[in-house]
């Protein structure tokens, strides 16, 4: 029981022949991004949306739409809602744990939505007990319920002092991690370059907290828009240089001296000259958003490589 | 399907760069997707723009994206303006940091991709930063913008190429404690062993088997007892066209395959 927040479900944890009250609610929703209103360029008016006849090009209204699956070019079968619901397996409120699974195994590129999950008033030894017996056996639970109009598999897993259910993607909704990289070299780097680049993470090491991540995009949508209302050529994006094959031992070198000679704080080495994007790190520090220390006079001098 | 790659862009580890493309990880494709048809005449429907004062149709060439500086006044923004944005973060990836792997909370990970090198001259490049993550168990901290935010992201090796993962921002992830704050520290401890032992009895290994969709299975097998019923089967005079029965499912993909792509069109245009 979560007092003060509205459950997304309620029903019952199943396990074995052991079943608690339970219910689920959103653990992370979506905030709002920058959106843009469509404009007719020729009149600088907005648009209209409207839903219209592919053939007659009339207007077509709500009530006479419906739903088809197209089986040739240009051929439809019309399948009723109604149809569609009835594939729907009536919900017997039960998330049903099939399997549990040892943490190290999940694949987490099938995780879709994470819900608190938490015991009702009357399941709390029941949920205490499993929460207990999964975080000491170190395994996660996959489990089958009807939700949200869908039979969705969740996987389960002890977080604090409750459960957290993510919904997983189906097998049919995740690309083949396989198959995306099936193309790229088999490449297995080792001996100095390998060294290097272990160097050069070890003094970025540090921690990471999402929630102090700051997005600086609608900021900085709000110069670009500034500029083009006064009339001021945009800048040009930068020309990134790519390190060449033959010059990466080098620049891993390089990095690695830079890095040892500069910056001890742990995350905001400062680099110099070599490569991409210094312009747009000055302006910003003009801007004051950043800290100052990146101009010219304190950065380390480059080893000639 | 060859994948359509949603980004390009660089990746950056101090001084070392290289070009990388980078395609999401989840894909609507292959679901069962139906399309919305005039009862009346069984055509499809499909949206137009219409000016709001004049009531014309807007051709797909006259649409822009519109940012509001005051009612009814707009500054046209184009994809070019867009992506001059001042923020390296438009096309490189730059890793700032290195966590342990399983230091980010997995109610955080927001959407997946996959990241791999785009052009032979980096596959060097690629494979340093991945293997030394590998090697030092690290996964990379830097921040991208991507769908008009400027987002935190991870890197994670994974076989030869980087899964990239999106992160939810703060103010997206709910506090959990006001939703645990009432579950007890501690319960029966002799309870506790004999979840252990269930868990033992019932412990399998991952599959993606597991994610298997009843519901999809259900809608085709729908779609394909009306499609029988649409044509009858004319087994006598064997013509080459007709698939055999047990074809249909293939059938089906390529019909899927076929909406997909419409759907693609019409999105666009919408």
């Amino acid at each position: 029981m979560a007092t003060g927040h509205r459950a997304q479900w309620k029903g019952f944890l199943k396990f074995g022949e052991v079943s608690c009250g339970v219910a689920l609610y959103t653990a992370a929703s979506t905030s709002e991004r920058i959106t843009f209103n469509t404009i007719n360029k020729a009149s600088g008016n907005r648009v209209n949306r409207v839903f219209i006849d592919s053939e007659t090009q009339d207007p077509v209204p709500k009530e006479k739409q419906t739903k088809g699956f197209e089986i040739d070019n240009g051929q439809y079968i019309i399948i009723d809602p109604e149809e569609v619901a009835a594939t729907i397996p009536e919900s017997n409120k039960t998330l049903d744990i099939e399997a549990f699974i040892p943490c190290s195994e999940v694949d987490d590129v099938y995780f879709d939505k994470p819900y608190y999950l938490t015991p009702d008033k009357m399941g709390g030894d029941a949920f205490v007990a499993l929460r207990d017996g999964m975080k000491r056996s170190n395994v996660a639970a996959i489990a089958r319920a009807v939700l949200f109009r869908r039979v969705r598999i969740v996987l389960i897993r002890p977080h604090g002092k409750g459960l957290i259910a993510t919904t997983m993607n189906y097998d049919y909704e995740v690309r083949s991690s396989k198959r995306a990289f099936e193309e790229i070299p088999k490449l297995e780097i080792q001996g100095e370059m390998l060294d290097l680049a272990k160097h050069i993470i070890g003094t970025k090491k540090g921690e990471f907290n999402p929630a102090t991540f700051d997005d600086r995009y609608e900021a900085a949508l709000a110069d670009l828009v500034k500029a083009k209302i006064e009339g001021k050529s945009l800048p040009k994006p930068k020309k990134v240089e790519v390190s060449k094959p033959n010059d990466l031992l080098a620049a891993l070198r390089e990095s690695a001296g830079l890095l040892k000679a500069g910056a001890t704080e742990d995350s905001k080495p400062k680099p110099t000259a070599a490569n991409a994007n210094q312009g747009a790190r000055r302006e910003r520090a003009i801007r004051g958003a950043t800290s100052k220390a990146s101009s010219s006079g304190t950065t380390p001098r480059r080893k000639a490589s | 399907m060859a994948p359509r790659y949603y980004w390009k862009g660089y990746l950056k580890l101090s001084l070392v760069t290289c070009p990388v493309a980078m395609t999401p990880a989840t894909s609507e494709s292959e679901k069962v997707r139906f399309h919305t048809l005039n009862k009346d005449t069984g055509n499809r429907v499909v949206s137009q723009y219409i000016d709001s004062v004049t009531g014309k149709p807007v051709t797909d060439k006259n649409e822009a994206k519109g940012y509001a500086r005051g009612e009814d006044d707009y500054v046209i923004l184009t994809d070019e303006d867009l992506d001059r944005v001042a923020l390296d973060t438009v096309k490189t990836i730059d890793i700032e940091k290195f966590v342990p792997a399983d230091s980010i909370e997995w109610v955080y990970l927001e959407k997946p991709h996959y990241l791999m090198p785009d052009d032979a001259v980096g596959n060097e490049a690629f494979a340093v930063i991945r293997d030394a993550m590998k090697s030092d168990k690290v996964v990379g901290v830097s921040k991208l913008v991507m769908g008009r935010r400027e987002r935190a992201v991870i890197l994670e090796p994974r076989d030869e190429g980087i899964v990239l993962w999106s992160l939810r921002f703060g103010d997206e992830v709910r506090p959990e404690d006001s939703y645990f704050e009432d579950i007890e520290d501690e319960v029966d401890p002799d309870l506790v062993p004999l979840v252990q032992k269930l868990i033992k009895q019932k412990s399998s290994h991952w599959s993606p088997n597991m994610v298997s969709d009843p519901i999809q299975t259900s809608l085709l097998k729908l779609i394909d007892e009306k499609k029988k019923a649409l044509k009858p089967k004319k087994a006598a005079k064997g013509k080459a066209a007709e698939a055999p029965p047990k074809n249909n499912v293939v059938n089906i993909m390529d019909a899927l395959r076929k909406s997909l792509e419409a759907d693609l069109k019409d999105r666009k245009a919408g």
